[in-house]
């Protein structure tokens, strides 16, 4: 499969191997499903009046592959090398973690058969039915139990702060999955939330933005706290900063979901309570994000000619500034204009391309480089998909925030006699160059995807003509 | 002002369930701990040792590693 460097001698690298492979061509299906129903938004004949590839269906597949499926696979193998790289060990057991990598992705190939076909929980980010949530818990418990047994073994005498980053999501994750997915089963395509009315909405919403707080913020905070030093090849800025930052943000996530849920038939203190708490997160957030940028302070010349760090540090930038967007629009004025907007969905896009998408793609050419024990096959390429891939970014949040904000005023304005002074229909006309922007935008990302995909295969492929250069680490 | 503020923050003790309790306790207690975290960790007594992990990734590599990284 792949070229065999001393470290395999120690280390599990095969199923990391395969988990990066995996990751990639999950972030080119992700995006190319997410291009497709955004024109569909745009171009709405795009639907070819067929149920499973319409918006509804395909949006839960899109955000399922790109947070779980690309997502998951990078978490999984980041946590998996980090965890033997500076655990010095070698993985608690290989065949559980192969069990993972094929439960992994066991589910998302059921989720790309189900969601399709229409079967949903009706539950965001947490579509999936039932007996599939089982196999998930599953999955995610060997994935856990492997990583915390690789700890308990380690042969180091402190546990690195990525690691600390990486089991406090799996922990979270564990209950949230959990929580959120008990209901009553009719049957294997359908069945109900196990809570009602209201009480369903908050468990969703605690789900909702725990997702976004531990899979997708303190899950990838382990990741910039590995691989930013390591690829800068420079102490982290501060680690008693880094300490800090991982137990308020493991205290501070959990209270954040109501904020979600301004202005419905919540008690109206729990939106206060979740927006007063996501506005003290702005502290711990942005003093991560320092420490991952500081770390190239008297060294910013190494952001010139290292494609990857680049990917690295401009994920900090976007890290920030959606960490600071987002309790800004849970506050209940701000909230008021931009909720059901695209202002969140612009919001959202901040941080799934900007922060998670390019933290991840730096990582994975980082491990690619060393697992393989070569050179990125391209830099030219690299540095092509850098600039796609920010250009591509900053295009479909702009599109969304312009978009957002124009829905928000249309929707509220009224005239002298308090009439609204536009149709809803009308707020719908004059989103669409700016949907059509957001595909553009997403269509500049995905090129950018896919040149990384062609790039890794073509690096892999050479290394594995070069077995002596393989091996000459040693 | 003052009167409103009183209104504002007042709360019916009574009323508070078990769950309310347990909530309140749980959010005591956390908060409690972070501030003891805020100390330890700004405390200069601790600084030195927490900040020796500082370059902990950049000792990974082959030879150099504590245990010479655990390899066999």
């Amino acid at each position: 499969m792949s070229a065999i460097t001393t470290d395999d001698k120690t280390y599990n690298f095969d199923v990391v191997r395969a988990f990066t492979i995996c990751a990639v061509v999950y972030l080119v299906v992700g995006a190319l499903v997410g291009v497709y129903i955004a024109s569909e938004l745009a171009w709405p004949v795009l639907n070819f009046d067929i149920p499973y590839i319409t918006f509804g269906r395909l949006r839960p597949l899109h955000t399922n592959v790109v947070i779980f499926a690309f997502g998951g696979c990078t978490l999984m193998a980041t946590s998996f090398y980090v965890a033997q790289r500076t655990c010095h060990v070698r993985l608690w057991s290989d065949k559980m973690a192969w069990f993972t990598f094929w439960g992994w992705n066991l589910v998302m190939v059921l989720a790309v058969i189900t969601l399709p076909l229409g079967m949903t929980s009706g539950k965001e980010y947490a579509e999936l039915e039932w007996w599939i949530d089982i196999i998930i818990a599953v999955v995610w418990l060997s994935y856990m139990f492997n990583f915390i047994m690789t700890l308990a073994i380690r042969k180091t005498s402190h546990i690195y702060v990525a690691n600390w980053f990486f089991l406090g999501m799996m922990i979270m994750i564990t209950y949230l999955h959990v929580g959120n997915s008990l209901a009553i089963p009719v049957d294997f395509t359908k069945s109900y939330s196990m809570f009602p009315g209201v009480q369903d909405a908050m468990i969703q919403w605690w789900y909702g933005h725990n997702a976004v707080g531990y899979f997708l913020t303190a899950g990838f905070l382990g990741i910039m706290y590995y691989f930013i030093p390591k690829q800068a090849n420079l102490p982290i800025f501060s680690y008693r900063l880094s300490v800090l930052h991982f137990w308020a943000l493991m205290f501070g996530y959990a209270w954040l979901g109501a904020h979600h849920l301004q202005y419905t038939a919540l008690p109206d203190w729990t939106g206060s309570l979740g927006a007063a708490v996501s506005i003290a997160m702005i502290i711990p957030s942005w003093g991560g994000a320092l420490n991952g940028l500081l770390t190239l302070s008297g060294a910013w010349h190494k952001l010139r000619d290292d494609y990857i760090l680049r990917f690295l540090i401009i994920s900090l930038a976007f890290y920030a500034m959606s960490t600071f967007e987002g309790p800004v629009m849970s506050v209940k004025t701000v909230n008021a204009l931009s909720h059901y907007t695209d202002w969140t969905i612009g919001h959202v896009h901040s941080g799934a391309l900007g922060w998670v998408a390019m933290v991840s793609i730096g990582a994975i050419y980082h491990m690619v480089e060393r697992m393989w024990n070569t050179k990125i096959y391209s830099t030219a390429m690299m540095g092509a998909h850098f600039w796609l891939a920010t250009i591509g970014a900053v295009i479909y949040v702009c599109a969304m925030w312009v978009s957002g904000i124009m829905q928000g005023l249309m929707w509220r304005a009224t005239d002298d006699y308090g009439n609204l002074t536009y149709t809803f229909v009308e707020s719908v006309a004059a989103m669409h160059p700016f949907y059509a922007m957001r595909a553009i935008g997403g269509m500049i990302f995905l090129l950018g995807s896919i040149i990384m995909l062609y790039n890794i295969v073509l690096t892999i492929r050479n290394a594995d003509k070069q077995p002596n250069m393989a091996t000459a680490k040693a | 002002m003052i009167d409103s503020l009183r209104e504002h923050l007042s709360t019916d003790w009574a009323a508070l369930t078990f769950i309310d309790w347990f909530g309140l306790l749980v959010v005591v207690i956390l908060a409690t701990l972070m501030f003891v975290l805020y100390v330890y960790v700004f405390s200069p007594g601790n600084k030195e040792k927490l900040e020796s992990h500082r370059d902990f990734v950049l000792k990974d590599d082959l030879t150099d590693g504590e245990n010479n990284h655990g390899r066999k």
